[in-house]
């Protein structure tokens, strides 16, 4: 089964190019929300395994999505990774991949970090043999 | 300014009689003393110019009563020369009657006033040696504070230029990253869908790829200048740092046939420093050591420990010496073509490049200048006498940075 993921961005071409890019790989299937405000609905509809969210958005932001996501019981376990151009790689890379203790990953980001960063993410949350 | 200066007429002062005609001299000696209420502490004469020069490497004058005819130097010429040689001296022209024309014109090259030989009294000359001495004094504080004006405006521009770049960076950055993201994934999607692309598409794609990443390191270093808000400092080791730099520098010092020579003083005392930071300084100086040396060269990578201004040298290795050490030394140097005497002053300023043309930034040099001073070292780069360029960076133990 291919695992389902969640991009909240409102950057509608990066989402759409990241999508592609996964979608690619075979493994993944992916769903955009592009408005921050949706991002709590889309994911208890859509019940990702993994949702990437940018941080600076207009209409909410990245962390206030969070708290919604991580407040309610369907998706507080969600395991959730900003994607962000406000932070640098250095400044990831300086702090182990974690900024505040959430994953964090600095735009722009390669297809290969992208998934090292993503099987880490998801096999961390589900041990092997669970998935 | 530190204090406003006072008129001080009638101190002790010192005087210096140029003038080869015995008579006039004669006359100028006995004015200066019969008349003064303040006679002159010193009074000394010369009959030429060769001779004055000599006199004024040893004796302490305030004033000059110059002569301008003198057997080895005649005219304006002589004031010219006496004030270039001299520039913080009072002069008061001693000018021949039939002169009159030549006393105004001296005014403009330097001297302080002029008097006309037959035409003045004790008291007059008197007044002309005290007042030039006060008038020199004030002329020298007033450029001495409009040089201080003038660095202190400079540096003003300087911060607010940084402020505003810092401000206006991190908002473009975020403004750029995301469409720069966008071309990356695109172009990587592409990639992997066009698995044997023909020569030009695969060219292009390359070309997209690499302008873009271009763009993302001018963004980079763009949010590094205005983000140097904190350090994150720990314990660290300067070698291990200096080998991690040249690591990440060896495709560029290979592909110029760079030969590295490396002197680095062994079990150097750790130093309280953000080594990411410290790294991109290294960084920064190699990748200018190299783009100095298209052709090949050397480059020389020092390390060393300095006491109370004493350097200890690689070959210092005594552990006591060690003990001693306040602060850690590391020189990078180049065999390269150096750079113009006219940019160097430049160098450290923002968005200076010598680089244009091949794509620089021009903030390579002032983002490790900032860093350097979070660290509360110090960084200079000079020419070396023997062509190429040395650049030095002083971090000192036990002092954190922030």
């Amino acid at each position: 089964m291919r695992h389902k993921i969640l991009i909240i961005d409102d950057e509608v071409d990066f989402a759409q190019m990241l999508k592609l890019n996964l979608e690619e790989r075979g493994e993944y299937e992916v769903v955009i929300e592009d408005k921050a405000i949706n991002g709590l609905a889309k994911a208890l509809e859509y019940q990702p395994e993994l949702i990437f969210l940018d941080v600076i958005m207009p209409d909410m932001e990245g962390p206030d999505v969070l708290n919604q996501i991580r407040c309610h019981a369907q998706t507080k376990d969600t395991p959730v990774i900003f994607l962000t151009a406000t932070v640098k790689r250095e400044e990831v890379e300086a702090e182990g991949g974690h900024i505040g203790g959430h994953p964090f990953l600095a735009k722009p980001a390669s297809i290969e970090e992208l998934l090292q960063c993503i099987e880490k993410t998801i096999l961390k949350f589900k041990p092997l043999g669970l998935s | 300014m530190d204090e406003v200066t006072k008129l001080n007429f009638g101190e002790p002062i010192r005087v210096l009689l140029v003038e080869d005609n015995p008579v006039d001299l004669k006359v100028l000696e006995r004015m200066l003393l019969e008349s003064s209420l303040y006679p002159p502490e010193m009074v000394k004469t010369t009959t030429s110019f060769k001779e004055t020069i000599k006199l004024l490497k040893k004796e302490k004058v305030d004033v000059i009563v110059l002569d301008l005819n003198l057997p080895d130097c005649q005219g304006l010429e002589t004031l010219i020369q006496l004030n270039q040689q001299y520039p913080s001296m009072a002069i008061v022209v001693n000018t021949g009657a039939y002169e009159d024309d030549v006393g105004l014109k001296t005014l403009g090259l330097g001297a302080q006033d002029f008097i006309i030989k037959g035409k003045y009294q004790a008291y007059g000359l008197n007044k002309a040696i005290q007042y030039a001495k006060e008038r020199k004094k004030f002329e020298l504080e007033l450029l001495n504070a409009y040089k201080n004006l003038q660095e202190t405006q400079s540096q003003l521009i300087q911060a607010e230029k940084m402020n505003t770049v810092g401000r206006l960076a991190s908002g473009i950055a975020h403004e750029v990253k995301n469409p720069l993201a966008t071309i990356l994934f695109g172009i990587g999607f592409l990639h992997e869908k066009l698995k044997d692309p023909d020569e030009n598409i695969a060219l292009t794609l390359k070309s997209i790829k690499d302008s873009a990443q271009r763009a993302n390191d001018i963004i980079t270093d763009l949010l590094d200048f205005s983000s140097l808000s904190k350090l994150n400092t720990r314990l660290e080791d300067v070698n291990t740092i200096i080998e991690k730099s040249l690591e990440l520098t060896h495709h560029p010092l290979d592909k110029n046939v760079i030969k590295v020579v490396k002197e680095l003083m062994p079990a150097l005392p750790k130093l309280e420093i953000d080594c990411n930071r410290i790294e991109q300084v290294f960084v920064n100086l190699i990748l200018n050591a190299i783009h100095a040396m298209p052709k090949g060269g050397i480059l020389k990578i020092r390390s060393y420990g300095v006491s109370n201004n004493q350097a200890h040298k690689a070959k210092n290795r005594n552990s006591d010496l060690r003990k001693e050490i306040e602060a850690v030394c590391i020189e990078i140097e180049d065999t390269g073509v150096g750079i113009a005497e006219d940019k160097l002053p430049h160098i450290f300023e923002p968005f200076y490049t010598t680089r244009r043309a091949q794509g620089g930034v021009g903030l390579g040099l002032s983002v490790a200048k900032n860093i350097i001073d979070m660290h509360k070292g110090q960084i200079e780069i000079k020419n070396r006498t023997q062509g190429g360029v040395c650049a030095r960076v002083v971090l000192k133990i036990g002092i954190k940075g922030g």
